[in-house]
């Protein structure tokens, strides 16, 4: 442009010593993730015999995955799960964000804390307090015993896709509400009242101004919800039992007793690929800030 | 409707509202409360409690190998933490006040090894140090928790930076000073907060965190670890003790933390300072 009034066009890239700070993180990048990776897509090429892996070009392993029925079946099953994980954390933790958000005048930074703290306490413990709620000699099965509801110990709880669908549900929920939470505070309050001095009520207002614009967050807490959800293997092997083998412990297996590293490494990259694609929808439909990591 | 009655009806909704949110914080808590009381109980049920005992915090005491993987827990973090604010803090510099394009899709490739399932991140670098033939010990698993720390650093540390705006160093580089004087009096103290706000948080993950350092993990276990292995003898009540004491430390640094993440301390800060000046 050669309109001597336009403002000075910003250069593209600042001088080349600026980019010594870039350097750490780079190294941070290759290191531990650009490298890692390509070494696991070369590995996925790979084929095992016995305990040796043979560094020859094959594609047997995405074969056996979309061939042998048993493993999409696998991975459907998770998909399935993580979906209604997902969908029970946002039912919970949606109200709860609306409530804190638009209905407390007092402590509302306290409850915002307690909603977020369960995120930071141990997952490995929070896995542990499940297990000795839904166990045999439970806490459920001890109250309901107590109350008179049932005679004996009931093993219906643990082991079997409830007990690792609750558990999800419970390390998701803070994964939701904070996205949800950010975006409704967000939501400027003369907006309400405007809605409410044209007459909508309160639902009204909910359905035609407060979940539109809160849909960002709502999104975007889905979304971790559900990669979350899909990719644990520590929850399925702890609360699982014979009936939760899920796509993340099918991996896990690979890496432990199966001792099949290649195919372990092609699976990964068919979760890393299915992650990354769903995660890429929060960038489009979603807040972009998730809350977590930005204060 | 009269005016009245729609108040009215609001009032109900908000108290269904309010049973709800109460009925979700329960189903939050309920769980963290089972472990303290079992981690206190005499007997291994709940039904025959009776008073408390801190029998089995003591029997915790005298494990050296479980102090021996509360050691290497506090010293993984404590490295996790010194290695991830270089990385992530520069990279936050690096990443919001140089010129460059293609930085969206930086930023997303660095928050990868935070937001992807940690399965992923377990199996690749595992894959990536056996391929190297480096043997599973303490290297390895501190590179796993370097990888999910120093995206938690830099983008605590980049959004301060964004906040603050760069206005401050310019004053600072008019004045005289160059640009190492003016990171050090002047950009360093207002990032301050940032920066131990995200060392508490990081340290807290990499002192909970078992789903990527199960991968990397050999016989040099961090706490979780251990406390995994002791499951496979089932939920005994020393295993309740350690959950307590992880839970109880979690616990403090979280209030710690508190007081430094989201607070913009820095325009508080003097402002109370000036007060007590003034008086």
């Amino acid at each position: 442009m050669n309109n001597r009034y336009s403002l000075r066009k910003e250069p593209l890239f600042d001088k080349p010593r600026e980019f010594i700070k870039g350097i750490p993180i780079i190294v941070w990048l290759l290191f531990l993730v650009i490298i890692p990776f390509a070494f696991t897509i070369a590995m996925s090429f790979y084929s095992s015999k016995g305990l040796v892996i043979e560094k020859s070009f094959t594609l047997a392993n995405y074969i056996k995955f979309f061939t042998e029925p048993i493993y999409p079946r696998i991975l459907l099953k998770s998909l399935r799960l993580a979906l209604s994980v997902a969908v029970i954390a946002l039912g919970a933790a949606y109200p709860v964000a609306y409530m804190v958000s638009f209905k407390l005048k007092r402590g509302k930074n306290l409850l915002f804390m307690m909603c977020i703290i369960p995120l930071w306490v141990s997952y490995l413990v929070r896995i542990i307090a499940w297990r000795s709620i839904l166990g045999n000699r439970g806490v459920l099965n001890t109250i309901l015993m107590w109350i008179g509801i049932i005679k004996e110990p009931l093993t219906i709880f643990l082991y079997n896709r409830f007990a690792i669908a609750i558990t999800l549900t419970y390390i998701t929920i803070p994964f939701v509400f904070i996205p949800v939470y950010t975006s409704l505070e967000k939501i400027p309050k003369s907006i309400l009242n405007a809605a409410s001095d044209l007459g909508a009520n309160e639902m009204r207002t909910f359905l035609n101004v407060v979940l539109p614009l809160s849909m960002p967050g709502l999104i975007t807490g889905f979304i971790f919800a559900f990669v979350i959800a899909l990719g644990d293997y520590i929850i399925p092997l702890q609360l699982g039992g014979t009936q939760g083998i899920m796509f993340g412990n099918l991996i896990w297996s690979q890496f432990g007793f199966s001792f099949n590293w290649p195919f372990g490494a092609a699976l990964g990259l068919i979760l890393l690929v299915i992650s990354v694609t769903i995660l890429g929808l929060t960038a489009k439909y979603g807040s972009t800030e998730g809350g977590f990591l930005s204060e | 409707m009269s005016r009245l009655s729609v108040e009215a009806g609001t009032e109900k909704r908000g108290t269904i509202l309010k049973v709800y949110g109460f009925l979700i914080f329960v189903f939050l808590y309920i769980p963290l409360v089972v472990v303290i009381v079992f981690s206190f109980s005499p007997t291994k049920t709940i039904v025959g409690m009776s008073g408390v005992t801190l029998k089995w915090y003591k029997e915790l005491a005298r494990d050296a190998e479980l102090l021996k993987a509360l050691l290497h827990s506090v010293e993984i973090g404590v490295l996790a933490v010194v290695i991830s604010l270089l990385f992530g803090t520069s990279g936050a510099f690096f990443i919001t006040r140089v010129r460059f394009p293609g930085k969206g899709v930086l930023r997303a490739i660095i928050l990868l090894p935070y937001i992807l399932p940690g399965i992923i991140m377990g199996l690749t670098l595992l894959i990536f140090v056996r391929s190297l033939h480096i043997p599973l010990s303490m290297l390895t698993v501190l590179m796993g928790h370097v990888s999910f720390t120093t995206p938690i650093v830099l983008f605590q540390v980049s959004s301060r930076i964004l906040r603050l705006g760069p206005t401050y160093k310019m004053a600072a580089m008019d004045l005289g000073a160059t640009p190492v004087k003016a990171f050090i009096f002047v950009t360093l103290p207002m990032i301050r907060t940032a920066l131990i706000g995200a060392a508490l948080l990081a340290f807290t993950v990499s002192f909970d965190e078992i789903v990527i350092s199960y991968f990397l993990t050999g016989t040099w276990m961090t706490l979780p670890v251990y406390l995994y292995g002791m499951l496979r003898f089932g939920l005994s009540p020393k295993v309740y003790a350690v959950s307590g004491f992880i839970l109880a430390l979690s616990l403090s640094l979280i209030l710690l933390m508190t007081r430094y993440i989201g607070s913009s301390a820095e325009v508080v800060v003097p402002r109370k300072k000036l007060i007590k000046a003034s008086r």
